[in-house]
């Protein structure tokens, strides 16, 4: 009997699939560098089956690519060389929101969407948010301690996790933390598994923080004339106002996206970069934009500005940075998401802009982020003339240059996506050796078989 | 040319409204408040046909809160020149508010008045065709269209069976429906201009108009809550069910 039909009748036939299309789409996340290749696709509906499937790897050797929403953007996700791909999708229920402990206790293949709104629903907010968070599951968010746009103000999603249910590899299932606020009692394997991209177990159940929803925001769009003022510009916002988020994008960025989806332009002036800020809406608040905005063009750092004059505005504002992912994707761009600390930030860009310039003065190179944390995509568009693989391995250049200025600069070569197959070459830049050994080393005692994930990450 | 544009302070599109807990009144502490989107289409023709050199000079108009002068302001960063608000903190029915416009226009003289087709709170779609029959002009109501000739208008209108042109002699009251244009961001240089514009404020009772209640609200609910479709397994089960239980066919 061969090996997928064995594990069908370990879960259920109804469980397995090898159905070519799903094989292709459950094989790949938003890279598009890969081509998937897994052996099988499975969907555990609980923690039993999903314990079944890991022993069941471990006795019969197999690799397993745990999978959530597949939206990230490095790989971590990918399975290419006849692995098992196990899918959370069918573990999707929200078992409880507790109002007394401001938690909500759902399960891995919950949309960071519906943990969003269940949250609204009572009148509580998970703070987590991205553009993908319609598809994007919350235990991949977890897997890869996602950020997106409000991490200035609310962390990333390792700020929000009260407990997490885990698998290891190994099979044995653990119950991380039991949602406690406070607990010091050794070493805190949780945050072990946050940011772990399924090498050590897969997160079957988590615990989230809740909290307040937010005062309804008010945001503004700058026009600026220089990266190197992004910074500036930030540092007048950061002392004048309660600053939720601090975006920026390149005019190609704006471009793109305002032709792919005719939308309107903030403003007719034309500027390289744009600021995107987000403010508590108070009236006190308001009146200081004024003050924030004069300053700055006293000081030459913006030319032009608008304010959202409604919820709608203010979504439409936003539509322009979150919207430009989805629109280069089309554009087969090559994603660096990049950070430092924020006080060497404006150093930092005038290096990387001149690196840029220097050496790949051709392509359309396109900009945007999250100034406020130190964070910038970098996303570099193949020319139709290259094929993906020719472009591949001259972007491959491109990150080894690019690395070695962020190990200069102390920085991070993954900020926020992870690194996946993506970046696993460029991990020696930010993690020393000795670190990436005891990676590896905690690897082991989780995984001893190595079954999780190969390849990625370490 | 001189146009009026009458903007309305309402709660905000986006925001999901509820009752009070006594049920009196719908909540407004703490809810973002914005100019009614319609209201927004109007000002920012009225903003068009300045840039156009067809109107020289726009007033806008609120009848409302004091804080109604907020988005007197987004009317005047939009590009309106000067602002009137007849204050009053009750609510006022739409006859009230189509008098007290009827005595601003009476004064300014306008050649064109432009309001949105309805405000998004009271959903009444009667203030601007109140406006028209007390002013005695014309009216061209859900405008998607808007084009000059020397001394008239002429109005493509959304009407239920399609588009209706139609040509009126000014001055006219025209209402503005969603299609009509897409209104701009307000620029912050433009809102920083607009502080300096003046707001003329004029009490209710000073106008001269009766504004007194005719409509008694009771209360205020929550619609019942939608409760859950069914999955049926088949259409002869589907059949029944609209046959027996829903007692449509």
């Amino acid at each position: 009997m061969d090996i997928v039909s064995r594990l069908a009748g370990v879960i259920g036939s109804e469980n397995v699939s090898y159905c070519d299309s799903e094989l292709q789409s459950y094989g790949v996340d938003r890279t598009t560098i890969w081509e998937g290749n897994p052996k099988a696709v499975v969907f555990p509906r609980s923690v039993k089956q999903l314990q079944d499937i890991i022993l069941f790897a471990n006795k019969y050797s197999l690799k397993v690519v745990p999978s959530g929403g597949r939206t990230g953007l490095c790989g971590g996700a990918v399975a290419n060389n006849s692995e098992l791909v196990v899918s959370m999708d069918k573990m999707n229920i929200i078992k409880e929101i507790n109002l007394d402990d401001r938690s909500i206790t759902a399960e891995a293949g919950v949309t960071t969407q519906q943990i969003q709104v269940a949250a609204a629903e009572n009148h509580l907010f998970y703070p987590v948010d991205f553009a993908s968070s319609g598809s994007s599951q919350i235990g991949g968010n977890i897997a890869t301690n996602a950020g997106g746009i409000n991490v200035i103000r609310y962390g990333m999603t390792r700020n929000w996790i009260l407990g997490l249910r885990v698998v290891t590899g190994s099979g044995d299932i653990l119950n991380l933390n039991k949602s406690l606020v406070k607990n010091n009692t050794g070493y805190d394997f949780r945050h072990l598994f946050i940011g772990s991209e399924g090498t050590l177990g897969i997160i079957y159940e988590a615990t989230l923080q809740l909290t307040e929803p937010p005062k309804p925001s008010t945001v503004c769009v700058f026009g600026v004339e220089k990266f190197a003022y992004l910074t500036e510009v930030l540092k007048i916002c950061k002392s004048m106002l309660q600053v939720n988020a601090f975006e920026f994008f390149c005019n190609n960025a704006l471009s793109r996206v305002v032709g792919a989806h005719q939308y309107q332009r903030p403003f007719d002036t034309e500027s390289p970069f744009y600021a995107l800020v987000e403010l508590e809406n108070t009236e006190i608040e308001t009146e200081t934009v004024f003050e924030v905005y004069s300053k700055c063009v006293d000081e030459k750092l913006i030319t032009d500005g608008v304010i959202s004059q409604s919820i709608d505005q203010a979504r439409a504002l936003w539509r322009l940075r979150e919207d430009i992912s989805e629109t280069l994707w089309h554009f087969q761009p090559y994603k660096n998401d990049i950070s430092v600390r924020i006080s060497k930030m404006a150093d930092f860009l005038n290096d990387v802009s001149q690196l840029t310039q220097k050496n790949y003065p051709d392509f359309e190179i396109i900009w945007y982020g999250h100034i406020g944390d130190g964070n910038i995509h970098l996303n570099i568009l193949k020319p139709k003339n290259l094929s993906t693989l020719q472009f591949k391995s001259f972007c491959d250049g491109v990150s080894m240059s690019l690395g070695e200025l962020i190990s200069k600069y102390e920085g991070s070569i993954s900020a926020e996506h992870g690194v996946g197959l993506l970046k696993k070459e460029s991990l020696r830049f930010s993690r020393s050796e000795d670190e990436i050994n005891l990676m590896k080393s905690i690897k082991k005692i989780f995984d001893p078989n190595a079954i999780l994930n190969p390849g990625k990450l370490i | 040319m001189k146009a009026i544009v009458a903007v309305k302070r309402v709660v905000d599109y986006n925001v999901k409204v509820r009752p009070k807990s006594d049920g009196s009144a719908v909540e407004l502490t703490n809810v973002k408040m914005s100019i009614n989107p319609f209201c927004e289409i109007a000002v920012e023709e009225a903003v068009r046909l300045k840039e156009k050199g067809v109107v020289n000079e726009i007033v806008a108009v609120s009848v409302g809160s004091t804080q109604s002068q907020e988005q007197i302001r987004t009317a005047l960063a939009l590009g309106a020149d000067r602002g009137i608000l007849v204050q009053t903190e009750d609510e006022l029915e739409p006859l009230a508010v189509a008098k007290c416009l009827e005595k601003i226009c009476n004064k300014e003289e306008p050649d064109l008045v432009l309001l949105g087709k309805q405000a998004i709170d009271g959903d009444n779609n009667q203030t601007g065709q109140m406006l028209a029959a007390l002013m005695e002009v014309g009216q061209a109501t859900f405008a998607s269209e808007i084009s000059f000739t020397d001394d008239a208008v002429t109005v493509t209108r959304e009407v239920d069976g399609g588009l209706q042109t139609i040509k009126l002699k000014m001055p006219a009251v025209i209402t503005s429906d969603l299609r009509l244009n897409e209104p701009r961001y307000a620029s912050l240089p433009n809102i920083m201009k607009a502080k300096k514009k003046p707001i003329d404020v004029i009490d209710v009772n000073e106008i001269g108009v009766n504004v007194d209640k005719r409509v008694q609200t009771i209360e205020v609910q929550l619609p019942p809550e939608r409760e859950a479709g069914i999955k049926v397994e088949n259409v002869s089960e589907l059949v029944d069910k609209l046959r027996n239980e829903a007692k449509v066919i």
